[in-house]
């Protein structure tokens, strides 16, 4: 096996971790809590469309968006290419390791056959880094691995080649070059400011604040929308698995977001973005709750009108209360 | 913290999961803490949702905050590994 020599880290998600590693590597020191500050990695969206077989959320930015973002408020230039051919890009992703280059890569999660099955499900939007290849396997940094692991050459090519909803067509990045100097202070502003004004001012009635309230008033009408009972509780556990599991779930990257303040906190040396620290770790805490309260009404199938409305409830509250608090944040750094 | 207290912090955390999933069928006694707790053979026979609710009264119990999956993964491996996490975050 040819390896790079590539230190792997885990981390609390795919994007934000490998965008990290890859920067490491490269010689920027970063933390991957402050790549997702900058890149304005906090988000809230509510979708109901024909995309998707059943309403969702996400609690963070379109994927792809982490690595643009920290391009723009950085000035990091990234060389980064898809291909409509699979041998285009697996000759490329070759090319480049034979280099001695890492190369971050966009694959479906499922295929990650070194992590447990039961973590495994199909979403398109997986990232991890590629530090080497044999005849058979390649060598992969995948953040949410103790360590690094083989896999097969035809399961990564699958991997990265599958069709579907934000197919990653073998989509293939790396940090070229890194600006010698470069202004942290202002990032961190601006990583702040956009996020706060995506979550506040958008006016979209799906995204930010206004899509946790969609998805409060919406979830109660969930029952009419699933097929039986057994799809309303897969569906319910699910607002858990987005919570917790997924990426690092609404829970975690409150959290994320929490320790990105906190260094950002550090570095500007404003006390005050401390304190938004420790409210929005609070902030994490309630998003938990949600999570443990629909696995557990989801798995009991106790999924009457009532406890429907406890959940509707329970949202609606995170909304008034981030509300309050991006408010406050977007206004610090006006 | 010595290995008394440690031992002690493991027996302390065992009760702790024994009452936040009201376990009253197993032998306290009987329970390996090395052994893995999301195990299919493993007596408490938790699933992701036990889970949570561990991570929450850990926090509450404990005053201490596991605010990430992948972390969640290594720190609920088993008792030691949790009563071990809880102690090196204390002692921060």
């Amino acid at each position: 096996m040819k390896e790079i020599v590539f230190e792997h880290k885990m981390a609390a998600h795919c994007e934000s971790g490998t965008v990290t590693a890859q920067l490491n590597h490269a010689g920027l020191e970063i933390t991957e809590p402050m790549v997702f500050g900058i890149a304005s990695g906090i988000f809230f969206g509510y979708f109901e469309s024909s995309n998707f077989p059943f309403p969702m959320f996400i609690v963070r930015n379109r994927p792809g968006s982490m690595r643009k973002n920290i391009a723009k408020r950085l000035g990091v230039k990234f060389y980064s290419k898809d291909f409509r051919k699979p041998q285009k890009g697996i000759d490329e992703l070759d090319r480049l390791l034979a280099e001695g280059r890492p190369v971050a890569t966009q694959v479906d999660f499922y295929y990650m056959e070194f992590l447990p099955e039961f973590m495994r499900t199909h979403v398109n939007v997986h990232f991890v880094n590629i530090i080497g290849k044999n005849e058979n396997t390649y060598l992969v940094s995948d953040s949410y691995a103790r360590q690094k692991a083989e896999l097969a050459v035809e399961t990564l090519n699958k991997a990265r080649f599958v069709g579907g909803y934000m197919a990653p067509k073998g989509f293939l990045f790396y940090p070229k070059y890194i600006p010698e100097n470069i202004d942290f202070d202002k990032a961190i502003i601006k990583g702040i400011k956009k996020a706060a004004h995506d979550m506040i001012k958008l006016p979209v009635p799906f995204i930010g604040i206004k899509g946790m309230r969609k998805f409060a008033k919406k979830v109660t009408g969930w029952p009419e929308l699933a097929r039986d009972i057994d799809h309303l509780s897969h569906e319910i556990m699910k607002i858990n698995v987005l919570l917790e599991d997924q990426g690092t779930g609404g829970a975690g990257f409150r959290f994320l977001y929490a320790t990105f303040l906190q260094q950002a906190s550090q570095k500007l040396k404003d006390s005050q973005l401390e304190g938004m620290s420790k409210r929005m770790m609070l902030i994490g805490d309630d998003w938990r709750n949600i999570s443990y309260f629909a696995a557990k009404i989801g798995k009991n199938r106790d999924l009457g009108k009532e406890r429907l409305e406890e959940l509707s409830q329970m949202i609606y509250n995170m909304a008034d209360q981030e509300q309050v608090f991006f408010t406050e944040l977007y206004k610090m750094v006006k | 913290m010595t290995d008394t207290t440690l031992i002690q912090l493991k027996e302390e955390v065992k009760a702790v999961i024994i009452k936040t999933l009201n376990i009253n069928k197993i032998n306290p006694e009987s329970i390996d803490t090395s052994a893995p707790l999301f195990a299919p053979d493993n007596p408490f026979g938790l699933d992701s949702v036990d889970a949570i609710d561990i991570i929450m009264t850990v926090q509450k119990h404990f005053d201490v905050r596991i605010a990430d999956q992948n972390l969640a993964r290594d720190v609920l491996e088993s008792i030691d590994t949790l009563a071990e996490f809880i102690h090196r975050e204390k002692s921060k």
